[in-house]
């Protein structure tokens, strides 16, 4: 199961072009979601009164190395490994989160657009690191949504109690979850339990990536592009924060 | 001048919502951020403020002295004991101040909910929570109906 690509098997009721369009329609609506983000909350516009108001109130200019220099440390820091959480559980569980998706998502583009029958055979690592990412994703999401969903452990709500912002971790991990189950079942001869797992992969997959408007998938093209002009402020002697304790005076 | 925050400095890390005395600071069932749901009846204590490891807390100054235009800032550094405020105006002026902060390590204070639950028998008792262990005496003086002068006829 775990070196076999899942994809390759789907050909028995669904030819391959199926899951390629499915693919690129997907990439459409979340391209369409995070748009519709930006339009309806107006991100776009008050960032650009940020960085100007930012601009205006800088005591010195940053050469393009200084950028560079930023962008790097936002890249390692805030990026590579989700540096901005104070709480360590909660940066971990991330990081499993966001390299598993990542490792999941690069897999199964590759798997269904090239090697999307056994007439191309697959290497073995893709399909290990899909299932590698698969359950990064289940370990980091899972840890996440019982133990560490601040309203559920700082809030008191229940753990059950589903709110709007449940809808992004809710449908990766049934998404993930469901292709984990379907390609697990697909290994057996029963094609009616692979159909509805694979049935329910597709639904949440859907719901996922059609929800970005009012989910918070869109969040992994926000954060790195705030973290940044966050560090530019910083060195630019624009933001409102006071001056740090000269380290001479530390006690 | 109650608090705010910053959705976009936020991370839901759930410090103030801890920290804060009247409750008011909560997680946003939509973006699952910290939001003060009722600026009206914050204490202004600030503790949220001071508390927030992202600096995504302000405060939002009166119209008097503060409107459109100002910030206030603080930046807590546990590792120097001091907390620092500045405050712009809207006509530019800027006032810095720090402060030097409790030397207790931070996060070293025991909150309630580490402690035992106290039993029903509590509440008949004259003592508050965790007294008398908590002010490091044996006992605090009690009262009885014999310590009261009479007075005469």
């Amino acid at each position: 199961m775990f070196t076999s690509n899942p994809f390759a098997d789907l050909a028995a009721f669904l030819p391959p072009i199926a899951m390629q369009v499915y693919i690129i329609l997907m990439l459409i609506a979340v391209v369409v979601g995070t748009i519709a983000d930006m339009l309806h909350k107006s991100s776009g516009k008050y960032f650009a009164q940020r960085q100007k108001e930012a601009k205006a109130a800088a005591t010195r200019e940053l050469s393009s190395g200084d950028k560079v220099t930023l962008a790097l440390k936002t890249l390692a820091v805030e990026v590579a490994t989700a540096g901005e959480f104070c709480n360590q559980q909660r940066r971990i569980s991330h990081v499993l989160m966001f390299y598993g998706f990542i490792f999941y998502l690069v897999t199964t583009v590759a798997m269904v657009f090239v090697y999307p029958t056994h007439a191309t055979p697959t290497p073995t690592f893709i399909p290990l690191l899909w299932n590698i990412g698969v359950i990064m994703v289940l370990i980091g999401g899972y840890w996440f949504f019982f133990f560490l969903r601040v309203n559920v452990m700082n809030g008191g709500q229940p753990m059950f109690r589903l709110v709007l912002a449940d809808l992004f971790i809710v449908t990766l991990l049934l998404s993930v979850t469901f292709a984990f189950i379907w390609a697990y079942v697909q290994t057996g001869d029963n094609l009616i339990a692979t159909r509805i797992a694979f049935g329910l992969y597709i639904l949440f997959s859907t719901l996922l990536f059609c929800s970005v408007k009012w989910s918070k998938l869109a969040h992994m093209f926000f954060k790195p592009v705030v973290a940044f002009q966050r560090r530019v402020e910083e060195a630019s002697g624009a933001s409102a924060l006071p001056e740090p304790t000269p380290s001479s005076k530390r006690s | 001048m109650p608090t705010f925050v910053y959705m976009t400095d936020c991370d839901g890390c759930g410090e103030c919502v801890d920290i804060c005395p009247s409750n008011i600071m909560q997680i946003d069932p939509t973006h699952r951020r910290a939001v003060n749901i009722e600026p009206n009846f914050c204490w202004e204590c600030y503790s949220c403020v001071k508390a927030c490891p992202q600096n995504a807390i302000d405060v939002r100054g009166y119209a008097d002295f503060a409107p459109l235009g100002h910030s206030v800032r603080v930046l807590r550094e546990p590792e120097n004991n001091t907390v620092s405020w500045k405050i712009k105006f809207r006509d530019g002026r800027e006032k810095n101040f720090k402060s030097p902060i409790r030397t207790t390590k931070w996060g070293s204070i025991k909150s309630p909910a580490d402690y035992e639950v106290p039993d029903q028998d509590a509440f008949k008792s004259q003592e508050l929570s965790h007294e008398p262990e908590a002010l490091h005496v044996d006992s605090l003086p009690t009262w009885s109906s014999d310590i009261i002068k009479t007075g005469a006829g």
